[in-house]
């Protein structure tokens, strides 16, 4: 967003070298961006945060010390200790279920993007830029994957939307914003906000002018499931970098 | 439960073996001499009866033939039964020789006066034999006490009856309903005529036969007060008609020899009919043996079947030979030993005092000790019917173990073929996970940082661009393929996440209602991911255009319930047995310990249907 003109301190957190490498070598070409630490495990991360006060963290989902969801404990650790911190989660796993569970702690600020896409400049931009504003970013694939079962089903609302909705629908869950949807789908943002009107009432779904909670109701509503929020409240307001 | 090793050779044939090998008390079929012995009886008899019809020597020949003949045939059957049913006894024999001992008493109705001599001496001797026959009864050996009482018996006849015959010259006619008619025959062991020596005689006779009937009522007395519960039950026959038969003997002793009185005849039938009734105490003793092992063979049955354990079978033993002090030891093949209910060590007392213990084979090989009241040795069909009847509830709990011990055997290694199975899938998932897909990820990435770089609008921007793509799509192929070897997400999340994430990947709709179910033990969460996949499967295969599918789990208890079903086209289930992936999901489901059935109607759908046993560490909520 250009109205970002500003620099984030990041730290990196992933085990695996080449994929370290990879997301190294595309931030170091960002001038907004200052990677303070790259770091391999969980208490790495966690220490490395109370270090650098970093505006975002990019963390693998899995990393030691269990080899499990590293990455979604310490988005949870840091929405305690330090909630203006954003997180983007990096996975391999296409499943919406981590998704989701990284969401549980409320989806303001994090992002869960696959590791395939790191390499593309503009959606790990896009995505800094987002949770250190407090927003929300999902993996288009991801989005994908609840759309198509959602669509498959018998009696699914989703086949009450136009496939032009659905197209929007998807831009919502993966966090753009209006106008990023506009822009992504060649529509005004006039257009965007019809079909939007149109899709939160046929679909029942309140019509919450935050993109961030706008979010995770319509993935909820992709999931056909109901989620244990402990904070639906996204961060309202960003706090300046220390530095 | 005593600790209890048990040797069985083998599983098969058991079933033959058991039935062949129980050792039954044997009712063994008489065996020739036994039957020659028993036409001789007869004939004897009749010889008997023919003998004292045709003396015209008694008062009553038909009476005195008649009480011969019984008396005959009454011991050689007593014997004949006592030789078949305790071989080992003495008292066979015995009941034998007094057989024959009447026979020849029956010569007392002989004219002939040295038959009539013979045949009076027998019927004396008889009555010693009664005695020792009594006093042996049941083991077939006498105790000093009997063999006061037989020596006292054997004394008169030496010493009263012997003189008498010797000093007087008709005073022999002693038989005691073979009264002669009129005059005796000569007595031709007369020495010297005394009369009134030999009535002397015959008063210290018949003191001497009363104090004896009164020695024999006391002995029996004595005996039967010392005895065990188990003796008093066996002796009580043979000791009802003894009591008789003494009591009688006394009252002869004073009324007919002392008060020299004349019995009324009706008076001498009673007495005679003890003496008639003496061996049908021991035939009665006998088949009353047979009858209480019958009943405590039932008793042993019924009881049996709530018997859950060694000691309850050791406890319906004591009650049912009525023997608190019984026990029963159990053999225990590998270290050669027997030990009690409570898994120590008995030691049973050397051979020679091995009246108490008594032993049970099969197959030459030890198998069961009991130890009873010696008394019961003289009941052998009692011990062999419990011993028996314990025997098999032991083999039968012994084979139940093996059974048992069988099924949680191969349980427990199927259980262990499908952890390891899954632990193997769950390894080349992470092997994919972390190297190849990784490595392709990292490639991935360079492929976009080198399109960034090369020149916009070139043709190598653009083939950099489709080498992304198809490497992208090589990477959702390599992530469906690591997906469908195992769900990363099983091991992380648990059965109902699994679930819920491969739903979507089905290509028909499929809700999954698995909710509330928490982490179950890994082989059960992995039994039943594959399950509901294969059933899934079997849905898109044969559920035919429209179908909509439901997995549904519930947790109730100690149990996991799980039901895929479909409202598709259906099928005959009859009509393909392995095609519908049954025998995988059975296998799967059988290796937990659970169970699982198919119910398929052409038309209305398909459901799949199981249970599986949770285990106590399985949490609820666990995440």
């Amino acid at each position: 967003m250009s109205e970002d003109e500003r620099s984030y301190t990041v730290i990196v957190a992933e085990d695996a070298y080449l994929i370290r490498e990879g997301i190294r070598q595309v931030l170091e070409g960002e001038d907004e961006v200052e990677v303070a630490e790259y770091c391999g495990d969980l208490p790495s991360l966690l220490h490395a945060v109370e270090g650098h006060q970093p505006d975002v963290v990019i963390t693998d989902i899995r990393m030691p010390p269990t080899h499990t969801d590293e990455g979604i404990q310490a988005a949870a650790a840091l929405h305690e200790s330090h909630p203006d911190v954003g997180v983007v989660v990096i996975s391999q796993y296409v499943s919406p279920h981590y998704a989701l569970r990284l969401f549980e702690h409320g989806s303001g600020g994090r992002a869960y993007l696959l590791k395939e896409h790191v390499g593309h400049r503009i959606q790990l931009m896009e995505a800094i830029r987002e949770v250190s504003r407090g927003g929300s970013v999902v993996d288009p694939k991801v989005v994908d994957v609840l759309v198509k079962a959602r669509t498959k089903a018998r009696n699914s609302p989703l086949a009450q939307l136009t496939p032009r909705e659905r197209e929007v629908l998807a831009g919502i869950a993966e966090g753009k914003s209006n106008a990023a949807v506009a822009k992504s789908l060649f529509l005004t943002k006039r257009a965007v906000e019809k079909n939007i009107n149109s899709i939160f009432s046929k679909l029942n779904l309140d019509d919450d002018v935050d993109v961030s909670r706008r979010v995770i109701a319509s993935l909820l509503f992709l999931a056909d499931t109901e989620l244990e929020t402990t904070d639906g409240l996204p961060k309202q307001e960003q706090q300046p970098s220390p530095h | 439960m005593a600790e209890i090793t048990y040797n069985r050779p083998e599983f098969a044939g058991v079933a033959d073996d058991a039935q062949a090998q129980v050792d039954w008390p044997a009712y063994r079929r008489a065996s020739r001499p036994e039957l020659l012995a028993f036409v001789v009886a007869l004939a004897a008899a009749a010889g008997a009866a023919a003998i004292v019809e045709t003396g015209d020597v008694v008062q009553r020949p038909g009476a005195f033939a008649t009480v011969a003949a019984v008396s005959i045939l009454g011991f050689a059957f007593a014997g004949l039964l006592w030789l078949q049913a305790r071989p080992w006894n003495g008292l066979g024999p015995l009941l034998l020789r007094l057989a024959a001992v009447s026979f020849v008493g029956s010569l007392a109705g002989a004219p002939s006066p040295w038959l009539f001599l013979l045949g009076n001496a027998a019927l004396w001797l008889l009555a010693v034999g009664t005695v020792w026959a009594l006093a042996a009864f049941p083991s077939g050996r006498l105790d000093t006490g009997g063999r006061l009482l037989v020596g006292f018996g054997g004394a008169i006849l030496l010493g009263a009856w012997l003189p008498r015959l010797l000093l007087s010259a008709h005073g022999v006619g002693s038989s005691f309903i073979g009264r002669c008619n009129g005059a005796c025959p000569r007595n031709v062991a007369l020495v010297w005529d005394r009369p009134g020596t030999a009535h002397e005689l015959q008063i210290a006779q018949g003191v001497s036969r009363a104090t004896l009937g009164l020695a024999i009522v006391a002995y029996l007395a004595v005996r039967y007060a010392r005895a065990s519960r188990p003796r008093r039950r066996i002796v009580l026959p043979v000791y009802g008609v003894a009591l008789l038969y003494a009591l009688s003997v006394a009252v002869v002793g004073i009324a007919v020899d002392v008060l020299d009185h004349t019995p009324s005849s009706s008076a001498r039938f009673l007495i005679v009919a003890t003496r008639l009734l003496f061996p049908l105490g021991f035939i009665a003793a006998i088949l009353l043996a047979h009858a209480y092992a019958g009943t405590a063979l039932a008793g042993m049955a019924r009881g049996l079947g709530d018997s859950s354990s060694v000691a309850a079978v050791e406890d319906l033993v004591r009650r049912v030979l009525d023997d608190a002090g019984a026990k029963l030891g159990f053999w225990v093949a590998r270290f050669g030993v027997f030990v009690d209910r409570h898994g120590r060590t008995l030691e049973l007392p050397p051979d020679e005092e091995w009246g108490t213990w008594h032993v049970f084979d099969r197959n030459g090989e030890k198998t069961l000790a009991l130890r009873h009241d010696p008394a019961l040795s003289d009941d052998p069909e009692l011990v062999q019917a419990v011993g028996s009847a314990a025997l098999i509830a032991l083999e039968n709990r012994r084979l139940q173990h093996n059974l048992f011990d069988s099924i949680d055997e191969l349980r427990a290694s199927r259980r262990r073929l499908v952890v390891a199975a899954a632990s193997e899938r769950r390894r080349i998932e992470r092997n994919l996970h972390d190297s190849t897909q990784q490595k392709l990820v990292a490639l991935r990435i360079q492929l976009e940082l080198a399109r960034e770089q090369a020149p916009t609008g070139t043709p190598l921007r653009a083939r950099l661009a489709r080498m992304g793509d198809d490497l992208t799509d090589a990477l959702d192929e390599l992530r469906a393929v690591a997906h469908g070897i195992y769900p990363q997400l099983l091991t992380d999340e648990g059965l109902s996440a699994a679930l819920h994430d491969t739903a979507p990947r089905i290509p028909v709709p499929v809700e999954v209602d698995a909710d509330d179910i928490g982490r179950l033990a890994e082989e059960t969460e992995v039994a039943v991911y594959y399950t509901c996949l294969e059933a899934l499967q079997n849905v898109v295969k044969h559920g035919g255009e429209i179908v909509n599918a439901r997995v549904t789990l519930r947790r109730e208890g100690r149990t996991l319930h799980f039901r895929i079903a479909d409202d598709g086209a259906g099928f005959a289930v009859r009509g393909r047995p392995g095609g519908t992936g049954l025998t995988n999901m059975t296998d799967r489901i059988g290796a937990v310990g659970g169970s699982i059935a198919i119910r398929s109607v052409p038309g209305s759908g398909t459901t799949v249907e199981g249970r599986i046993p949770l285990g106590e560490r399985e949490e609820v909520n666990h995440r």
